[in-house]
């Protein structure tokens, strides 16, 4: 299902099914998870190009590698590599982050973009906090806090096999090398995203207390013509919990 | 053999708040800190400091941030005053955690400043910090080590230039004017330590010919201590005894029930360390990729333990002194009971140097303190010497 391809020196490992018009998914700090049934739903419309992130599944973290920027400029690199033409960018959570910033240093290869519950901007005041603490509360709140129905999100560590073991802690690890401090934002980020000049959907689970509706309508409201939707019964992560809604919700947009 | 009088400084009246609350660190509020009632326990406890220069003690410090446990906050600080009280005991700073300070070339400056003030008595420990150290701080988790070795070669390279200033661009680190004064009286620079429990600390400390040190186990203690030894001995060295150190409590009495009522007490002080909410204990990238496929599958209920002897687990939050002792945590009985403990584990461990000394956790009293420091100084530490002679105690390099 997935192949390994060189981009600017870094090897990542990417999942890519399906024929039509192309779409680069950036998955969320939790990882890519392409067996659950988002991926092959949206391979039915599309030809899904959805890497793992330096540092998550196979992809290499190369030393050199240490912000959000970096990879924004990989996937740049990616897309000019496998000559996208008015490709749909869905970037979900952290991914969101890392599309919001490839769409405000370049467009061209997309033709729509879609933000997934993104983090990466910071809108209120210096006490307040715009993006739970994931990192100070247990796992068991990070997942009521994620899911709507958190027995969805519950993963028993204690059945997997090593190997996956291992992606996980990684994943993890890499993550906090590019959303430790800021916490999951980029502070300069807000003030760029009026660059933004293709069409761009949120889409937000209603139930997220990762990052709230509240928090989507502030994005909404920074990026030109931007519009959103609210994907019922689901949380952070509308692609896992409501994978049809999902899906025709990205169709729906795509064609508009 | 060397011991080293070591005492947190804890602020035990707010424990009985912070063991219901399940966290005695990072997220404790400090409005259970009574700040007067610290005045004076942080005047006692430097006192208990003091006594340890009269009675032949080494001394160490360390610090904690956002807890219960340990009120000192900042070891230049601490070993400033204690430096101006004392006149031959070493001072061990164990030390800067130096992978969560923004400024290497400030540690620099006053690890200088320390050693000139002591007149060449200070040993500077160059450590990690326990992972629930990275809140409090907000370092990053992620590529902590990196951050640390490159403070680390700053720091060491910021202490013996002589002839800067000298510039530094490195990943994390940024100065164009490194050039600190006061320099140290030690040259190139104090000792130096790194503390830590793996086989691979044991490893990197002894590449570099630091002292290493590790804590409460003498389980996980020997694997490190011997990968140490024939990592040097690739390396064409042999390790004497004074490049290994281990941290123990240790309880004293005229009596052997009066020495384990000590240890007893003392004790606590390894029962609340470990007492921290779940997300502080393990931030993604403190610990390496095995150890979290480990601790993945064992399952969020499973707690770290350590095993005594014969193989039992131990919970250090709840172990008694017996139990301890059967896991070299704790050393205790009357003076003959302490020597023959502590001569038994350096034989076993093949030749440790430094004994690190828990004298103090918390409900010790003043008094029982005193004594305990008294009879470690008079009665024990002069019979450990014979352990490892050539371990002297060094004058002071201004003396």
């Amino acid at each position: 299902m997935s192949q390994t391809l060189t981009v600017s020196g870094v090897g990542l490992e990417i999942a890519e099914r399906g024929s039509g018009r192309p779409l680069l998914f950036l998955h969320a700090g939790e990882g890519l998870a392409p067996e659950r049934p988002w991926f092959d739903l949206l391979a039915r419309h599309f030809r899904v190009i959805a890497p793992w992130h330096p540092g998550f599944g196979r992809s290499v973290l190369p030393d050199w590698i240490g912000s959000v920027d970096d990879l924004a400029y990989l996937y740049l690199d990616l897309a000019r590599t496998l000559k996208l033409h008015d490709g749909v960018l869905v970037g979900a959570g952290f991914g969101g982050w890392i599309a919001a910033e490839m769409a405000v240093r370049d467009t061209r290869g997309f033709g729509r973009m879609a933000l997934v519950d993104p983090v990466g901007i910071k809108v209120s005041g210096v006490t307040e906090r715009d993006i739970a603490d994931m990192h100070a509360v247990s796992r068991d709140e990070v997942l009521q806090r994620a899911w709507a129905d958190p027995v969805r999100g519950a993963i028993d560590t204690t059945k997997l096999p090593e190997s996956e073991l291992a992606a996980i802690a990684r994943g993890r690890e890499s993550l906090l090398v590019f959303g430790w401090k800021p916490y999951m934002h980029n502070p300069r980020l807000k003030h760029w995203l009026h660059r933004i000049d293709i069409p761009t959907r949120l889409l937000w689970g209603a139930e997220d207390r990762i990052v709230t509706p509240a928090y989507g309508a502030q994005w909404r409201a920074l990026i030109p013509g931007a519009t959103m939707h609210i994907i019922l019964e689901a949380g952070h992560y509308p692609q896992w919990e409501q994978p049809e809604t999902f899906v025709q919700q990205i169709i729906d947009f795509a064609a508009s | 053999m060397r011991v080293w009088y070591f005492s947190e400084m804890a602020y035990h009246p707010a424990w009985s708040e912070g063991l219901k609350r399940g966290s005695l660190r990072v997220v404790l509020p400090n409005g259970h800190i009574d700040p007067v009632e610290a005045h004076g326990l942080l005047n006692r406890y430097l006192d208990e400091f003091a006594l340890c220069d009269e009675v032949g003690l080494d001394i160490m410090v360390n610090e904690h941030h956002s807890t219960a446990t340990c009120m000192t906050v900042s070891v230049p600080m601490a070993l400033a005053v204690i430096a101006r009280e004392t006149k031959c005991a070493r001072l061990l700073s164990l030390g800067n955690p130096i992978a969560n300070r923004p400024d290497p070339v400030r540690v620099a400056e006053e690890m200088a400043w320390l050693d000139v003030l002591s007149g060449g008595r200070l040993e500077m420990g160059l450590v990690k910090g326990a992972p629930y150290e990275i809140a409090p701080a907000n370092s990053n988790p992620a590529r902590l080590m990196r951050r640390y070795w490159e403070a680390h070669d700053l720091i060491l390279k910021a202490l013996s230039t002589t002839d800067g200033p000298f510039n530094w661009e490195g990943e994390y680190f940024h100065y164009r004017n490194v050039n600190i004064w006061p320099r140290p009286i030690q040259q190139p620079t104090p000792p130096v330590w790194m503390t830590g429990m793996s086989v691979e600390t044991g490893k990197l400390a002894a590449e570099r010919g630091h002292v290493v040190g590790t804590l409460l186990s003498g389980g996980l203690a020997k694997p490190m201590y011997d990968a140490y030894r024939a990592r040097a001995r690739e390396l064409g060295r042999e390790t004497g005894p004074d490049r290994l150190a281990f941290a123990a409590c240790v309880g004293v009495g005229a009596t052997r029930q009066e020495g384990l009522r000590r240890a007893h007490l003392i004790a606590d002080y390894v029962r609340t360390s470990p007492v921290v909410a779940e997300p502080f204990t393990n931030p993604p990238g403190y610990n390496s990729i095995a150890a979290n496929v480990a601790m993945l599958k064992a399952g969020p209920r499973a707690h770290r333990l350590v095993t005594d002897r014969q193989g039992n687990p131990i919970d250090h939050r709840t172990a008694t002194v017996q139990q301890f002792m059967e896991t070299d945590t704790v050393f205790a009985g009357t003076p003959d009971d302490v020597v023959a403990q502590i001569t038994d584990f350096d034989q076993r461990m093949g030749g440790v140097g430094h004994l690190l000394a828990f004298g103090q956790g918390g409900w010790l009293d003043h008094a029982d303190t005193k004594e305990n420091i008294r009879l470690l100084g008079e009665e024990v530490v002069p019979r450990l010497r014979a352990l490892h002679p050539a371990m002297e105690r060094r004058p002071a390099a201004a003396e």
